[in-house]
């Protein structure tokens, strides 16, 4: 048993961010989504025909949520990778490749750290302050879980009053919603540097290029396809622009 | 598109809502303890001499910054993702960076917009496809290979990836969603409250820097509503026909 090799002051942190018991828990929010998504799939493919989906178009739908999926998982995935050596396997899985984020966890974790005067990574980087910062990231991310628990209920109530009263609402309002989140989210981006300008401008420029030759040529996969060349053409872009 | 009576639709949307309303908590609430006994045993169980105060005083120190905005952004999301979709959505993280770019790439391609009961069901079976992909990638290249590729990636393209996958996501998704929204006011009305709140309003007041997309989110609402286009009847449940510009993302299917 790793047990044995723990040491609070030790700043060797491997015996802890690989212990088994953070295995088991990884291993079971893998397990937790498992499920869900199989009842949830179940639970679809029945309702589908009651609001005219065919079984082809769940499918399909299921198809282009991976295919869109593959770019952003893959960069996740490098992210991750990137902060195995400071958080360990299983914590990286649970943290920052599921449930969390990378930008909360990494905030979080720096955050707690800093209460007891310590820095990720560095001399100060103990196992101690690793199972603080593990600890103290993985409860501020339950606040997430918790808010959704609590208001999903008692917004779709709010929901359906509002889809009775006035049907227009329910087309505006997911619209206004989606748009308004991400324009301020990709502003927000374009102000970090011009690096971060250029990278969005080359992706929005291959999703237009992926779009129009999907319309012209009648290629629906290219439309499926295209948020991951984007990604993928703008991250070689902003490789070369900070590079050079 | 089949032809069904009223009463169908109601049963099989009944069932659904059922089914994702009793195991759409649990699941959540399973990943939730799971999560908490990790945290709890990390802190107490593993030796390592962590006083409940300690604890507690990281907790706080995290949930001072980031608390308010646990409870904003389930509030901002449900509005895209419908009910069903909100409990695989905070189960499983990443939102805004991939579940909802799947979410609208599937809608896109079947011509739907978000807010249907049509689209709950295309986003719910999007994350799903998402769920297989993430779940494969992240086993297969951290789980197995990571310790070995922690050594073989260049460290520029690790910090290429960390430093700029936000704008390589927003820029393709943001066109992608103008383009399958297909309501030129709307846009209009998001792309300038954002770029005032961005540019104008947290530059002058920092601390707002948290809550920029929980009220670009609440103002582009407001004013949608408000200038919307209120001369053709509108069919029921769609939106007014609005002078849509030619667009290029026609549904092919």
């Amino acid at each position: 048993m790793a047990i044995a090799a723990v040491d609070p002051s030790s700043t060797d942190i491997t015996p802890l961010i690989q212990h088994p018991v953070l295995w088991a828990c990884a291993a079971g929010v893998f397990a937790v989504i498992i499920l869900q998504s199989v009842i949830y799939f179940r639970a679809i493919r029945k309702a589908a025909p009651a609001v005219g989906l065919s079984p082809a178009q769940v499918t399909g739908s299921v198809r282009s949520g991976a295919v869109a999926a593959i770019g952003p998982s893959l960069a996740v995935a490098l992210i991750a990778v990137s902060l195995l050596p400071l958080f360990g396997t299983p914590a990286v899985l649970a943290r920052i490749g599921l449930v969390g984020s990378a930008a909360f966890d990494v905030a979080a974790a720096g955050i707690s750290a800093g209460t007891q005067g310590a820095e990720l990574g560095g001399p100060t980087y103990t196992q101690k302050i690793f199972a603080l910062a593990f600890a103290a990231m993985t409860i501020g991310g339950l606040a997430w879980m918790l808010s959704a628990l609590i208001l999903t209920p008692i917004l779709s109530k709010g929901d359906a009053k509002l889809r009775k009263v006035n049907p227009a609402v329910m087309a505006i309002v997911p619209t206004a919603a989606l748009l308004g989140a991400f324009f301020t989210l990709a502003f927000t981006e374009v102000l970090k540097s011009p690096a971060h300008l250029v990278t969005m401008l080359a992706s929005a420029a291959a999703m237009a290029v992926c779009l129009i030759l999907a319309h012209r040529l009648r290629l629906s996969w290219l439309r499926e396809w295209g948020l991951g060349f984007s990604i993928v053409v703008a991250l070689a872009a902003a490789y070369f622009m900070t590079a050079a | 598109m089949s032809t069904t009576t009223s009463a169908d639709t109601a049963a099989g949307l009944s069932a659904f809502d059922r089914t994702t309303s009793i195991w759409g908590p649990i699941t959540l609430a399973l990943g939730l303890l799971i999560s908490l006994a990790a945290a709890l045993y990390a802190a107490f169980g593993s030796g390592m001499g962590i006083t409940p105060v300690e604890l507690v005083t990281a907790v706080v120190a995290v949930l001072a910054t980031f608390g308010v905005i646990a409870i904003i952004e389930p509030i901002s999301y449900f509005p895209i993702l419908g009910r069903s979709a909100m409990y695989q959505a905070f189960l499983i993280g990443n939102i805004a960076n991939k579940l909802l770019p799947a979410a609208v790439v599937a809608q896109a391609n079947l011509g739907e917009r978000p807010g249907t009961r049509r689209a709950e069901l295309i986003a719910g079976s999007a994350i799903i496809g998402a769920v297989l992909i993430h779940i494969t990638t992240l086993t297969i290249f951290v789980g197995i290979l990571g310790t070995w590729l922690v050594g073989m990636l260049p460290a520029p393209l690790i910090a290429t990836a960390r430093g700029y996958i936000l704008p390589a996501v927003f820029g393709a998704v943001v066109l992608q969603s103008v383009m399958a929204m297909r309501s030129r006011r709307t846009t209009i009305v998001a792309v300038i409250v954002a770029a005032v709140l961005v540019f104008v309003v947290v530059p002058l007041v920092p601390s707002l820097t948290f809550y920029a997309t929980a009220l670009a989110v609440v103002i582009t609402i407001a004013l949608s509503w408000f200038t919307r286009s209120k001369t053709p009847p509108s069919v029921v449940g769609t939106a007014p026909a609005e002078a849509s510009p030619p667009h290029i993302s026609e549904p092919t299917r």
